[in-house]
């Protein structure tokens, strides 16, 4: 979690105001880490360093805010196509430069984009209302620009001119949706977070009358806003009164509607916001209902899929059942964006994934600690892998202790009470390697266990449960280890073998179900092969009148 | 005068926990059609706060009756109609905490017993982040005590588990229900690793090990597990014999499927 990093930067304090989880982040946090585009530079260098900012301006002379204006409005140009070509592509472009403009967005700002694009019609006149009243700009004037700046009046022009290409008399659904979304987005940075929850609200009541397929995408971001804003209402989280408890039949209800109308985006994303609902308020047994009562859609976007094997994975360790929670969660943090934007997700997903391999009594890869951008958030795990990689009980109790407070937080507490056992079974595993023979008494001494009896038992369970190899003498009171076989005269090797070639068939699989080709392509080649055999029906023509000779004849029937 | 009722039969039943099941169950089928009668089956919006109060008492007493008279199926039942009113917000009932934590307290051990892990561990996360902080969990003398039993079950510290159901640890009178049946439960655990753990165990010292109180209880116990008495000492028969051939031509099979699959693989691929 970034939160447990000293905050380097301001993405870094951003995380920890987002609580616990990054990886729903995943998406905002790209703004920050995201290489600055020029635009954003000049934006940057707008509001912080003066002299750099009169400079630009003066190459670009254009008003950020004007700036800001025209980026949004380039955007509808992208929702315009992805309704006529009915490709969410194009959809998902737009979203994804919310993270661009989101900087940005003052209410003005938006209050100007919402005056530019709606017609004066009495009908989108309604909707624009009710956006501009969520910012405190009731009183915009719609249907043509202020005017107050040439410049607008000319970067206006363009996005208007998309409009009416394919609707003249109104405005399509997903640019108001569209300017929703970024309604939210400002809301949710200016902590307004009751009103983002009340705005959102009429947001989704608008997009469930709509039901638009070309709407899922932007639906599915206006749960997810609606989500984020209840979570930071009053009573915080854990506590049963939390407003994410009255938003769970909504949610619930947006499911039922998404599945029956196949709308993938929403699905997934209402799915895994329901999930992050429930354990935030630590109903276990309504997330794993809700787990095996719907399906996860198959071809769901990869952020989704990745933030819901996490979910999954935290359920399963929570439920004891290491080694399902120990392949999603692999899964998870594998298919979390490898760039730095979702920082957070992949560490807390690998956290989870730490302490789930301790319990299953793997030791993690050292590697793990290693990375840069993981060390500093990883360390106390790297100590508490130390504790359990020796077997040292007072060293695992002593970071215990230490790092409550973070392992609380990070929601790892109760799993790491139960490595307890684990660091037992290595200290035993480490001294039956070590000793062919050695004494209770002894062993009870190294890994201060409380009397000579309990070392007893516990020798006895952990030869029973295939820790060690070895056998007890009561009466002289020792343990005694086997000697170690041969690994590989086991079927030990062939299985690990096959499990890895098992992996890369499935990688290769996947490959190529992820292959996408262009659309209508293969009409193109129908197209190339009939002009192929009009040639061919030409030249035969040819030949029937005599044109050419024997030798090409030949030739040229084989080919047909 | 529904809910003056209700009040009479609730402090009967606090005020004689020794009495027999049956009649305790005609009373508690007379609360529970007082609250119909108020409408406080479960907590709605209209109940009033000393109602819902009422309610709470009733399913509470309940469920203790159901522990004194071993009845597990009526006790989950109450837990489970007892879940919403500890779900209200204090405002709304101001929660007693000392109950609370000795119904829930027995209802952890009672998934202990019964094996039930996975739930248990659901069950204690919801602990953990109930009240913001969950740092008296453990300290708790009702919720402290199924989970350090859970946590020297799991580790094998069976002396340890057997300490406190003995003495005088147990939090009150409706947990020591638990201990026969944990009793057992660690007494088969402990005969199944010894089974592995020791070649030979004298019967004088496999007393105390399994907690038994005569050698006759051994050698009963012993014969009831298949175990061979010979000599003042009990062998275990060995397990692992005679599976050496099935294993090896399993493995062969496997390794030839498991070829054939790549080679259908390498084809569809190539």
């Amino acid at each position: 979690m970034p939160g447990k990093a000293p905050p380097k930067s301001d993405k870094d304090a951003k995380g920890v105001s987002k609580g616990k989880k990054g990886g729903k982040d995943a998406d905002e946090e790209m703004t920050v880490v995201v290489p600055p585009s020029k635009k954003q530079a000049q934006a940057a260098d707008g509001d912080g360093d003066v002299e750099m900012g009169g400079e630009e301006d003066k190459v670009e002379e254009v008003d950020p805010a004007v700036q800001a204006v025209t980026d949004i409005k380039s955007n509808f140009a992208l929702l315009d196509r992805a309704v006529a070509l009915f490709d969410p592509r194009f959809s998902l472009r737009a979203l994804r430069s919310i993270s661009l403009i989101r900087k940005r967005l003052t209410p003005d700002i938006i209050a100007q984009a919402i005056a530019d694009s709606f017609p004066a019609t009495a009908a989108s006149a309604k909707s624009a209302k009710v956006l501009l009243a969520a910012i405190d700009r009731a009183d915009t004037p719609l249907g043509k620009s202020s005017g107050s700046e040439m410049e607008i009046d000319g970067d206006a022009k363009p996005a208007t001119k998309n409009g009416s290409k394919k609707e003249v008399k109104d405005l399509i659904p997903e640019v108001d949706i569209f300017l929703g979304i970024l309604i939210q987005v400002y809301l949710f940075d200016s902590k307004q977070y009751a009103k983002g929850a009340r705005f959102s609200e009429q947001l989704t009541d608008r997009i469930q009358s709509l039901n638009r397929r070309t709407l899922d995408s932007l639906s599915a971001k206006v749960y997810f806003y609606f989500q984020l804003f209840c979570e930071h209402m009053a009573p915080l989280p854990p506590s049963p009164e939390s407003p994410i408890v009255a938003v769970r039949p909504i949610l619930l209800a947006a499911l039922r509607t998404a599945v029956l109308r196949k709308d993938i985006d929403t699905q997934a994303s209402v799915i895994v916001l329901l999930l992050r609902n429930y354990l935030l308020t630590s109903h276990i047994n309504q997330a794993d209902l809700l787990v095996s009562h719907t399906q996860f859609p198959e071809n769901a976007v990869n952020n989704q899929v990745a933030r819901f094997l996490y979910y999954l994975g935290r359920i399963r360790a929570i439920q004891l059942r290491y080694t399902e929670a120990h392949e999603h969660l692999t899964a998870a943090t594998r298919k979390a964006p490898g760039s730095n934007c979702a920082l957070g997700f992949s560490q807390t997903a690998t956290k989870v994934l730490l302490v789930v391999e301790l319990l299953m009594g793997d030791i993690p890869d050292r590697s793990t600690f290693r990375q840069a951008t993981m060390e500093e958030a990883l360390h106390p795990y790297f100590l508490l892998v130390q504790a359990v990689r020796v077997g040292d009980i007072e060293n695992f109790e002593t970071t215990l202790a230490d790092h409550a407070d973070t392992f609380r937080r990070d929601g790892t507490y109760s799993l790491i009470l139960r490595l307890r056992q684990n660091v037992i079974k290595t200290g035993i595993r480490m001294m039956s390697l070590s000793y062919s023979r050695i004494s209770l008494r002894d062993i009870c001494i190294r890994l201060h266990l409380g009397s000579e009896e309990s070392a007893e038992y516990i020798v006895a369970k952990a030869i029973r449960d295939g820790v060690i190899e070895a056998t007890l003498d009561r009466e002289k009171g020792f343990m005694k280890s086997k000697e170690v076989g041969d690994v590989y005269a086991t079927r030990e090797p062939g299985e690990a073998f096959h499990d890895r070639i098992r992996a890369c068939l499935a990688l290769h699989d996947e490959s190529v179900k992820a292959m996408r080709f262009p659309m209508n392509q293969h009409r193109l080649e129908l197209k190339n092969a009939q002009e192929a055999r009009e040639r061919e029906r030409e030249m035969a023509k040819e030949i029937q009148e005599g044109d050419l000779d024997e030798d090409d004849l030949g030739g040229d029937f084989e080919g047909m | 005068m529904a809910e003056r009722n209700l009040s009479q039969i609730v402090a009967q039943l606090k005020k004689s926990p020794s009495m027999s099941y049956s009649d305790a169950n005609t009373l508690l089928s007379k609360a529970k059609i007082a609250l119909l009668n108020l409408k406080a089956l479960t907590p709605n919006a209209a109940v009033p706060q000393s109602t819902l109060a009422l309610a709470r008492e009733t399913y509470e007493q309940g469920a203790l009756f159901a522990i004194r008279a071993r009845n597990p199926e009526a006790f989950t039942r109450y837990v489970q109609q007892l879940q919403p009113f500890y779900e209200l917000p204090s405002s709304r009932l101001p929660p007693n905490l000392s109950e609370r934590n000795k119904v829930t307290g027995l209802s952890l051990l009672l998934l202990l017993t019964q094996g039930r892990y996975a739930e248990f561990h659901s069950e204690l996360e919801s602990l953990a982040n109930r009240e913001g902080g969950g740092g008296d969990v453990e300290g708790d003398k009702y919720l402290g005590y199924p989970i350090r039993l859970e946590r020297w079950l799991m580790e094998g510290s069976y002396d340890r588990v057997w300490k406190a159901m003995k003495s005088s640890e147990v939090p009150c009178d409706e947990y020591s229900v638990f201990s026969e049946i944990l009793k057992n439960q660690i007494r088969s655990e402990i005969a199944s690793s010894s089974e592995r753990a020791y070649p030979s165990l004298p019967i004088s010292s496999t007393k105390s090990l399994l907690f038994l109180d005569s050698e006759g209880d051994v050698i009963s116990f012993a014969q009831h597990r298949g175990w061979i008495v010979r000599d003042g000492s009990i062998f275990f028969p060995d397990a692992t014999e005679g599976e050496d051939g099935t294993h090896t031509k399993e493995m062969s099979q496997m390794v030839i499927e498991n070829a054939l699959g790549y080679a259908r693989e390498l084809e569809t691929i190539v």
